[in-house]
């Protein structure tokens, strides 16, 4: 066993060594010629906005800005899906094999993914063939807060850009790999990360941050796509600054409203998932993390505006609205979650929507034009915390099952539903423009919490908190569910034994895809539920599906590799898991000629 | 599992079960180090007085006294230091036993690791030994900033600066009905608390004894530190030790036989006292 081990840390310095480079171009191609690179300038604001009506490629993160997660596409529909099979597999290599749980770009020939380790892949979008790779030189010894996962790329023009474990943003020439640009947006010694994929709006490049030393605050980051120059920065927490062009633009919010003293300097409301964007509203939809410090008891007041989603001005970063999904958070019901605008009739109009599916196991819907609350129906089986949603949008709590104080005793247990990795975690929802239906990959799991009075931090004593995560269901944890964006019903589900942490593609052929961490690939009727097709890729699906056409042909594709938080938590939860193998694959389908 | 339930200790916690095939460079037991000829100490990053950057030396009581260690295993001393975790547990899954998910080395001793049995327990990975000293919190006040003995509560309208989430944090921002949250100044470190205290632009801090005292020895005679106890303040105090991995018990060993000599050789005495702190030897030895 001994040497086993010995020589796996050899081989891993070995992969080191062979990172190194800022680029291990397996085909460092020669740029294309200057008349193709005229004729294709690669895509601009006018493309990045039409995504959702392009279905030969897929340019943003969510296959349109809205992120809706959509395709008209219909060849691959509930009668031929069966017959689907891989058109090729091709592996991101190495030893880095951890959680791939991002999201493939398609555009001219070429399939664009992130990996995780911050490593960038360009392959052939037909065969499979690497044209290139890029390792981004990571420094030694970083602890990144928040896993070495990466969720995707942004592409503009030649560029193809996305965020690095140490917090930088990085911009790749789309056809050789080669680095354009690359800024250090935080400071990676201070435990900064970066994991989200970039969006692009108005030739700017909006970021969240993600990680940080206890104490950050949230901040969205606008910065010039040809530069990386920081355009304008807008912090989530009331009292703090944002900047334009350099200038002072404003606090955020009112300074003390909403906390005591000086501890919005330090309240949390990082945004680590990125948003969404409406070109109908001309809004960017934000959602912030939890506030800090987590024990709710010391930091009275609605805390604005953690747990929230902004609205915000794409060109000067002014928030326009917000709502809060959990004022007050005392449970880590982070509200990163994704914002999907979408139009429906409601009351006989016709009107501008946005939903949202929360940790704290509600689905929100609300007025994106002005944040106005309209609905918040569980969309899981089980929430301890609060009864439902008063009309006027806030939580009627259980007061009983709010963790306690920090004491020295070690007190009464609470057993809160959902757990903090939320009814839904990161992995993000589809709406069906089909279906009129949102898909939401959800959990069933609470938490018991208690505190923990023999804890240390920084070497010396502290008062924390302990905590166990459970299952709520002996045969699955996992849930897909159909929800009517109507009344919130649910109108099917589909469970799964382990947790589901991938996101969620629907199309026009009446599909809903989805992966799971067993391995599966899975293909579900969008109106029944009835699943019609599964494949397994060998390793836990964590990433989010896509589709496209090339040549008449309709393609899926999806990466493949188990990872993310899921994996280290004890007791029941790792039961689910545990015999679930690594990997680093890209999974490409299409229909049988 | 311990620890705040945030999504960064949830993160934190990956290390701890990720299949990385990347395992870091194993801790060398003491025959290793003695044939390697250096021995990697982990201090926690901006922590003075125990560990800190002046210009571009790191100094501090764990810098000498690893680099005492060292002396007295006959090998060089080579120190990383690092940022603290959500709690000690997590630092000594990144720093002891396992290593970060992203990979990384292991350091041969983590310094500054609290000796609780309990403790160590839930830590079973690494080896927790040598205390060498008793920790606790205390109050340092501006010399003219008022009583510094009244009953804290009495502080009210003060300006009081603690270390960002921590037990003085929440003894001022949460005791007392929370009186005084809105008068608390948070800060990134208890010395960066004391420090505002010196230069006048605090009139309280809270933070470990040793802080306190050391603050007080940087001069300029602004500080007094108070001498009462701090009611229903509920940490008696708590020791300090070593930790090693749990493969690394022939170091443990050597380590509890070495720090009694470097006290009774007065080497720890000496250490403690040019940073102006008094030794207090650990209730367990």
């Amino acid at each position: 066993m001994k040497r086993i081990l010995r020589q796996t840390s050899i081989l891993a310095g070995v992969s080191a060594l062979l990172v190194a480079p800022l680029f291990a171009a397996s085909d460092a191609a020669a740029p294309a010629p200057a008349a193709v690179e005229t004729a294709n300038a690669g895509p601009n604001d006018a493309d990045l906005m039409n995504d959702e009506k392009t279905p030969d490629d897929v340019l943003t993160y969510g296959m349109g800005p809205r992120a809706q997660r959509f395709s008209t596409l219909n060849q691959i529909n509930t009668d031929t899906v069966a017959k689907l099979v891989p058109a090729f597999s091709a592996s991101l290599g190495g030893e880095k094999q951890r959680g791939q749980e991002s999201q493939p770009l398609v555009y001219d020939g070429t399939i664009y993914v992130t990996g995780s380790y911050s490593r960038l892949f360009a392959f052939d979008a037909k065969t499979g063939e690497e044209k290139w790779q890029y390792d981004a030189r990571l420094p030694d010894a970083i602890v990144p807060c928040c896993d070495v996962v990466n969720r995707g790329a942004a592409i503009y023009g030649d560029k193809i850009i996305f965020g690095t474990l140490d917090a930088r943003l990085v911009a790749l020439n789309r056809h050789t790999g080669k680095v354009i640009w690359n800024k250090p947006i935080a400071d990676y010694k201070a435990g900064y990360s970066f994991t989200a994929a970039p969006m692009i709006v108005h030739g700017k490049v909006i970021v969240g941050n993600s990680g940080g030393e206890f104490g950050v605050v949230g901040e969205v980051q606008a910065r010039d796509v040809n530069t990386g120059e920081l355009v304008w920065s807008r912090p989530t927490i009331e009292g703090n600054m944002g900047m334009l062009n350099g200038k002072e633009n404003g606090i955020t919010g009112k300074t003390n409203a909403t906390w005591a003293g000086d501890q919005y300097k330090t309240g949390g409301g990082a945004t680590w998932l990125g948003g969404t964007y409406d070109p109908d509203t001309n809004l960017i939809y934000m959602g912030t993390g939890n506030p800090a410090p987590w024990n709710s008891h010391l930091r009275p007041g609605d805390n604005l505006y953690t747990a929230s989603t902004l609205a915000l001005d794409p060109d000067t970063g002014v928030i326009k609205w917000h709502y809060q999904t959990t004022p007050h958070d005392g449970w880590d019901f982070d509200g990163v979650n994704e914002l999907i605008p979408f139009d429906a009739m409601r009351n006989g109009k016709m009107m501008k929507l946005g939903a949202k599916a929360d940790r704290n196991g509600y689905f929100f819907i609300l007025d994106r034009t002005n944040g106005k609350f309209l609905q918040a129906t569980p969309f899981v089986s089980k929430t301890t915390w609060a009864t439902g949603f008063n009309k006027a949008g806030r939580p009627i709590y259980v007061d009983a099952n709010r963790p306690g104080p920090p004491t020295t005793e070690k007190g009464s247990t609470v057993f809160a539903a959902p757990a903090f990795l939320g009814a839904k975690n990161w992995m993000p929802m589809s709406y069906s423009q089909q279906t009129g239906m949102f898909y939401v990959p959800s959990n069933e799991w609470g938490m018991d919490i208690w505190n923990e009075p023999i804890a240390y931090k920084k070497g010396a004593a502290y008062l924390g908190a302990g905590f166990t995560i459970k299952p709520l269901y002996e045969d699955h944890i996992g849930v897909l569910r159909a929800i009517d964006p109507a009344t919130g019903k649910i109108a099917w589900e589909y469970k799964n034994k382990a947790p589901l942490w991938g996101g969620v593609l629907s199309t026009a052929g009446n599909l809903v895809f989805t992966g799971t961490p067993e391995g599966y690939l899975k293909a579900f009727d969008a109106k029944s539920g009835k699943e019609l097709w599964k494949f397994n890729t060998g390793s836990g699906v964590v990433g989010s599906p896509i589709t496209w056409e090339a040549d008449g042909e309709q393609y899926v594709a999806v990466m493949s590799g188990w990872g993310g938080a899921v994996p280290l938590w004890g007791g029941e939860v790792a039961k689910a898991v545990q015999h679930i193998n690594q990997g680093g694959s890209l999974w490409v389908f299409k229909l049988p000629k | 599992m311990t620890g705040g339930f945030t999504r960064r200790a949830v993160l934190a916690g990956l290390g701890a079960a990720a299949a990385l095939p990347a395992l870091p460079a194993r801790a060398m037991s003491l025959e290793k180090i003695h044939a390697a000829g250096v021995l990697r100490v982990a201090v926690y990053r901006d922590f003075e007085p125990w560990a800190w950057y002046e210009g571009a030396t790191l100094r501090g009581i764990d810098v000498d006294l690893g680099t005492a260690i060292a002396k007295k295993l006959g090998v060089r001393v080579e120190f990383r230091d690092f940022l603290a975790g959500e709690d000690v547990d997590e630092d000594l899954r990144n720093i002891v036993w396992k290593g970060p998910a992203t990979g990384g080395t292991l350091s041969d001793i983590m310094m500054h690791v609290p000796y609780d049995r309990t403790f160590a327990l839930r830590n079973d990975r690494a080896v927790i030994v040598a205390p060498y000293y008793r920790e606790g919190f205390a109050l340092g006040c501006g010399r003219d900033a008022g009583d510094c003995e009244a009953p804290p509560v009495q502080f009210k309208g003060r300006r009081i600066a603690v270390e960002l989430d921590s037990i003085p944090d929440f003894y001022m921002s949460g005791s007392f009905g929370g009186a005084l949250r809105s008068d608390v100044t948070h800060m990134t470190s208890g010395m960066a608390a004391l420090d505002a205290v010196r230069d006048g632009k605090s009139d309280v801090a809270m933070a470990t004894r040793a802080q306190v005292e050391h603050a007080l020895a940087k001069g300029g005679d602004t500080l007094i530190a108070r001498k009462g106890p701090l009611p229903a303040l509920t940490s008696p105090g708590w020791d300090i030790g070593l930790a090693v991995k749990d493969d690394s018990r022939d170091l443990g060993d050597r380590l509890d036989t070495l720090i009694p000599e470097l006290v009774a050789d007065k080497t720890v005495g000496a250490i403690f006292q040019q940073y102006g702190v008094t030794f207090r030897p650990p209730l367990a030895s």
